[in-house]
């Protein structure tokens, strides 16, 4: 065979890949439905998509013990975007025109959740999402998006709520990644302070990749805030806090809007900030003492599986599957537009994450809470109905803790 | 006082991170001096370095401050083979050729270690994380970073002392003063290349051994280093490893200062701005030309 002979065995080989990944794909098994997810399994908020792929999974497991859905089994259909938006908006294009999922649920995060958005909502497939806290994924105005998660405006307030009530602290400086996710909480917070009549004194954005934040942390004690409210993720979580000891920051409150001060890693020495996230606050959508049915159960099966107690964003994931399952139960079929309608007028009254109702906008009113990392355990603070520890206020300094 | 204290501590900080930079630089100015190649693996291999002692530490368990230098032979033999195997066919031709193939071996590793390791972030804790040093009630310096620093220093010396006064040295200045008559000296050219890109990678790959207890771990974290180690050898004059190593210093102490003053989001794009007035107004570098 001569060379260019082969070459263009070789290419035509290439070009048929994806056409036989179709047919595999698609053709797939007629006994399961299968439901589309985009979470970020590897990449920076990997530790947030396996919390996701562990809330899935157990969901997953539930729903095919009772036999599925119209008479179906349920397929979970992974798409890791790597923590980057462009690789999310691709797995759009896989599941959905490769893989035909009846509809999508995911990102992960804000920024990955604002690209999938516009696509979905133009090829017409539901999503559901469970984790993006940035408000601007719902203000498309699309027919098709649902969150069943509190928004950013939301956590404004609980916190602002929680200062008030705590204190009254007068100076705030707000500290987030400059993506997605943070800014938007860092305008939520901007407009509920301002509103509250909080004085800003700062606001500062990062790149969340940087190994340095000292200068960033050294210029945010100079302004001398009361309080910090973090928009972080993981890494940077950690690292903020780390090197908010070398500098001497501080603050009266850190607070902050969850995500990487919520992560269930983040109070362990191992793979998050360990003693330095000792008296951080943080905005909680879930925990497992959480008083609605199931919560326990969840938690103790998530054990068992993981070895590791589950934070909000694996119940988000979880409660996101039993709503879909559900809309497509009632929808009594897997037609788009049959699922969407029926994901408007769904009304579940006991998941383990409380009620879920979607409003006008796709929107869930979810309940948000307060937590502090207490001897590192996640405490409920505020609201008061659902206290389970006292705040410590004022944070104890960093040279007069152990 | 409270102003003079926190430039202070900046500034410290600054020299601190900025002293990595220079051991990164001045891999960087040593591959470009001698061999006038614009290395574009060069964050690669500051990344292959950060692997092979996060593997070191993982495996038999051993310390990052041990494991760099396991790192820097690893890449020392790696740079070399690389310059045999890749570079030295293609020299002579366009510099255009030796960016596309740097370009691409640096696409190649690090899509390669993202098959091995995959794409997760890493983060390693050693008890010495947790250890600041004091000096007096405002200054404090994190001991890691103090530990890494002292240690690029002594590279970095080394560095200096083995171009500016060994043979080979002397044999890479002579190449780079004139690439064509070298020979005619009896300097064995590709031999003195392939240990040159071999130490210049080396450096890249310790760099990278000390950043592994203060940073996160990715196959993409090269880049910016890379981009960082461009400006360091514009700053430093095209190819002088003593400038090279002046300009990451500098550069460490502008971004401190930027992020203290500015805010954290300035730091990069000082950085560039210097990269762009340098070019503009003193294309050979802060401190003049001199090569290697």
């Amino acid at each position: 065979m001569s060379r260019t002979t082969t070459l263009c065995l070789a290419f035509l080989a290439f070009l048929l890949l994806p056409v036989m990944g179709c047919r595999s794909g698609s053709g797939g098994n007629s006994n399961t439905i299968k439901i589309g997810v985009i979470t970020s399994l590897t990449g920076s908020n990997a530790a947030f998509g396996q919390a996701h792929k562990n809330g899935y999974a157990i969901a997953l497991n539930e729903i095919n013990a009772k036999g599925g859905v119209l008479g179906k089994q349920v397929e979970l259909d992974y798409y890791d975007d790597q923590s980057k938006p462009d690789q999310a908006v691709q797995g759009v294009s896989k599941l959905v025109d490769q893989d035909k999922v009846a509809m999508v649920l995911g990102a992960y995060s804000s920024e990955s959740t604002r690209a999938i958005v516009p696509v979905l909502t133009q090829k017409q497939v539901s999503l559901i999402i469970p984790t993006a806290v940035a408000d601007n994924v719902m203000e498309t105005g699309s027919q098709w998006v649902f969150r069943i998660c509190a928004g950013s405006g939301s956590f404004a307030t609980a916190t602002l709520d929680f200062l008030k009530n705590n204190g009254d602290p007068r100076n705030m400086a707000i500290v987030y990644e400059n993506t997605n996710f943070g800014q938007s909480n860092n305008k939520s917070m901007t407009e509920a302070a301002t509103k509250a009549g909080l004085n800003l004194v700062d606001s500062e954005g990062y790149q969340a990749s940087s190994p340095d934040y000292k200068g960033l942390l050294q210029r945010v004690k100079g302004k001398n805030p009361d309080v910090i409210y973090f928009a972080s993720y993981l890494l940077d979580a950690s690292t903020l806090m780390r090197q908010s000891e070398q500098v001497g920051l501080n603050p009266r409150y850190y607070t902050s809007a969850g995500t990487g001060f919520a992560a269930a890693e983040f109070p362990t020495q191992d793979k998050g900030a360990g003693k330095y996230a000792e008296y951080t606050y943080s905005v909680s959508q879930w925990l497992p003492s959480a008083q609605w049915k199931g919560s326990k159960e969840f938690d103790d099966q998530y054990f068992k599986n993981t070895g590791t107690h589950p934070a909000y964003h694996a119940m988000e994931a979880y409660a996101v599957l039993l709503t879909a399952v559900a809309a497509i139960n009632n929808a009594k079929s897997t037609d788009a537009t049959a699922i969407r309608d029926s994901l408007r007028n769904i009304n579940l009254t006991d998941t383990p994450f409380g009620p879920v109702k979607f409003d006008a906008k796709g929107q869930n009113a979810h309940p948000v809470l307060v937590t502090q990392v207490q001897n590192g355990q996640y405490k409920v603070v505020w609201p008061q109905s659902a206290a389970e520890a006292k705040p410590v206020i004022p944070t104890p300094a960093w040279s007069e803790r152990p | 006082m409270h102003f003079a204290y926190s430039a202070l501590q900046a500034i410290l900080n600054g020299i601190l991170t900025g002293s990595l930079y220079a051991l990164i630089g001045m891999g960087m100015a040593l591959i470009f001096g001698v061999m006038r190649i614009v290395n574009f693996a060069h964050g690669a291999f500051l990344m292959l370095g950060m692997y092979v002692t996060y593997a070191l530490f993982l495996r038999p368990g051993l310390n990052p401050y041990i494991a760099f230098l396991v790192a820097g032979l690893f890449l020392f033999i790696f740079g070399y083979l690389v310059y045999m195997g890749l570079l030295r066919p293609i020299r002579g031709h366009t510099d255009f050729m030796d960016i596309l193939m740097t370009m691409g071996l640096s696409l190649i590793l690090i899509d390669g270690v993202q098959l091995i390791f995959g794409a997760d972030y890493h983060q390693i804790n050693i008890p010495l994380l947790s250890k600041n040093i004091h000096f007096g009630p405002q200054i404090s310096l994190n001991a890691p970073w103090l530990v890494s620093f002292v240690i690029a220093l002594v590279c970095a010396l080394l560095l200096y002392y083995v171009v500016m006064h060994t043979m080979f040295g002397r044999a890479a200045r002579a190449i780079a003063q004139n690439r064509y008559s070298a020979p005619l000296v009896g300097i064995n050219v590709n031999r003195v290349q392939g240990i040159a890109f071999g130490i210049g990678a080396a450096a890249a790959g310790m760099a990278g051994g000390l950043l592994l207890p203060v940073f996160y771990l990715y196959p993409e974290v090269g880049n910016q280093f890379k981009l960082k180690s461009f400006v360091m050898v514009v700053l430093g004059g095209m190819g002088s490893i003593q400038g090279a190593a002046v300009a990451g210093i500098v550069l460490g102490v502008v971004e401190s200062l930027t992020s203290l003053y500015w805010g954290n989001e300035w730091a990069l794009a000082v950085d560039f701005v210097i990269f762009i007035l340098v070019l503009s107004f003193r294309p050979n570098g802060l401190f003049g030309s001199q090569r290697v």
